[in-house]
């Protein structure tokens, strides 16, 4: 099966050895220190400061629970066509993590449980590439 | 030992102006700024040389706007520094004029915001997230409306009365950008922005001026300044955003830790508050920031809103300016007119606004990144 081209590969993956039915995962990190985050990066943990080295990928559950969400009215960037929802989700790992809700999630009430998927999101050279959408779990 | 601001020589505030903020013009920045800082020097009935240097509170404007505006004042010389802090660049611009008097390195110092429209451009850190080009600062907020409602069992529609109260001081301020009194039916029924936030419930985008001359005891002697008039600054607390724990929001975590220094140095407590400006962006925040003051429990402040407690004439007035809701919020005016709005409060000089007895005052603005400066400001006498 060839790999999903997706939009922000340096953020989430699919799990490989699942194939792509299974759930993707977000590329967190972890410190030394115990504070687990999202994005990975090397710069430096927000809570104690160690870096480079100190700091490693962790792979972290997109489920979570909902936190709040928006419909968003007007949004004047083009390569947004509002409206569309925006989700907040505190993910069982700690980290809390905003992004959009699928299309065809089904409704949604705060407390929720959620989880991410792939989803397709056209590209101006026609070809295919795949987003992260949180959705309900039901 | 460090020492805050009220451990060092006292500080006053002694001259305030404005130009009104108002929608995006073709008006000058130059005639914005200047306008505002000759009416704070004719407020304190001092003469342009007195002032020993000048801090200039600006988001938009771009590098070094500052000098091209002030040498039509008459070139003096005297030192010049330009603040960016985000939405507390004026409330930054303050504490530094005030902590150079403190210090007793200047007599008299100039905080002045001035901004004009423009692209919003932040640097690029090299991380990406998953769609922040999605969760503009509305969005940020109505999130939080949605939170809170959720987690307070409150209605959106209740929390859209912080629009109508402010609306209604706002439409009392000839330097108020939105002069309208507002129903709650004309606030819920505007153009819908994101969840339940409506355009009345979201700060206008303007332009405008505000100046605020800061002076010492020695200043006050020696230029002839009335004593009676000048207000002096008790607290001046300035902090960045920590790790909370995870779901607390960081808007309120970041107050509450502000507010509570600040609180301390002036050894007032959130009961003796007669006069809080705080950054009311969104409606939202109000209840929030009011909240993490200590002016009531979490969840509580709906009823303090019903009770009328919150109105001129209650028991705190929040935001009798009209807030950022509605006096504006241009970015680098914003906080010295907060500043402004607590001297005329403290003087006994906001007319229609007039808050009876008004005797302590608190300043509160948050900034993108996240920053946090509050100010008390006391009645001399």
């Amino acid at each position: 099966m060839q790999p999903l081209r997706l939009l922000k590969s340096q953020l989430y993956s699919e799990r490989g050895d699942e194939g792509r039915l299974a759930d993707p995962v977000l590329r967190g990190g972890r410190c030394r220190c115990g504070y687990v985050f999202f994005p990975m990066q090397t710069y430096g943990c927000e809570r104690c400061g160690s870096h480079d080295d100190a700091l490693t990928p962790q792979e972290l559950s997109t489920h979570g629970i909902l936190l709040a969400l928006a419909v968003v009215h007007l949004h004047a960037d083009k390569n947004r066509l509002a409206p569309f929802t925006v989700v907040k989700v505190a993910l069982d790992n700690g980290p809390v993590v905003r992004t959009l809700l699928a299309d065809d999630s089904g409704e949604i009430t705060l407390g929720q449980r959620m989880k991410a998927k792939l989803v397709p999101v056209r590209q101006g050279d026609g070809e295919t590439v795949y987003d992260l959408r949180f959705t309900a779990i039901v | 030992m460090a020492r805050a601001l009220n451990e060092l020589r006292s500080v006053y505030v002694v001259g305030i102006g404005w130009h009104r903020y108002q929608n995006p013009s073709e008006t000058s920045y130059v005639t914005l700024g200047l306008a505002a800082i000759r009416e704070a020097l004719a407020d304190a009935r001092i003469e342009w040389p007195a002032v020993e240097s000048s801090y200039v509170a600006t988001a938009l404007l771009g590098m070094a706007a500052g000098r091209p505006m002030l040498r039509h004042l008459g070139a003096t010389g005297a030192p010049l520094l330009h603040i960016e802090n985000a939405s507390a660049s004026g409330s930054t611009a303050f504490r530094q004029a005030c902590i150079e008097v403190a210090s007793g390195i200047s007599d008299v110092a100039l905080a002045v915001g001035v901004d004009k429209r423009n692209m919003v451009r932040r640097s690029d850190t090299g991380i990406d997230h998953l769609a922040d080009d999605a969760i503009v600062p509305f969005t940020h907020f109505a999130l939080l409306t949605n939170e809170y409602a959720g987690r307070h069992h409150v209605s959106v529609d209740d929390i859209a009365l912080v629009a109508v109260k402010n609306h209604r001081n706002g439409a009392r301020n000839p330097n108020a950008q939105r002069q309208q009194d507002r129903t709650l039916d004309e606030v819920l029924g505007g153009k819908k922005v994101s969840g339940s936030l409506t355009a009345l419930q979201c700060t206008p985008i303007g332009e405008g001026a505000a100046a605020v001359i800061v002076a010492s005891d020695d200043a006050i002697k020696r230029l002839g300044i009335n004593p009676d008039r000048a207000v002096r600054v008790t607290a001046s607390v300035g902090r960045s955003e920590r790790v909370y724990p995870p779901g607390v929001g960081f808007d309120a975590a970041l107050t509450r830790e502000t507010v509570e220094l600040a609180l301390a140095e002036a050894k007032r407590t959130p009961g003796d508050l007669d006069i809080i400006e705080l950054h009311d962006a969104f409606t939202v925040e109000e209840l929030h920031y009011i909240e993490s003051i200590g002016l009531c429990a979490e969840g509580q402040g709906i009823a303090m809103l019903k009770d009328g407690a919150l109105d001129i004439g209650g028991r705190c007035a929040v935001n009798p300016s009209g807030g950022l809701i509605a006096m504006g919020h241009p970015i680098g005016p914003t906080g010295i007119g907060q500043i402004g709005e607590i001297t005329m409060q403290l003087r006994g000089e906001a007319g229609a606004r007039q808050h009876r007895d008004a005797r302590v005052g608190l300043a509160h603005m948050v900034g993108v990144g996240a920053v946090c400066y509050v100010h008390l400001l006391e009645r001399s006498a």
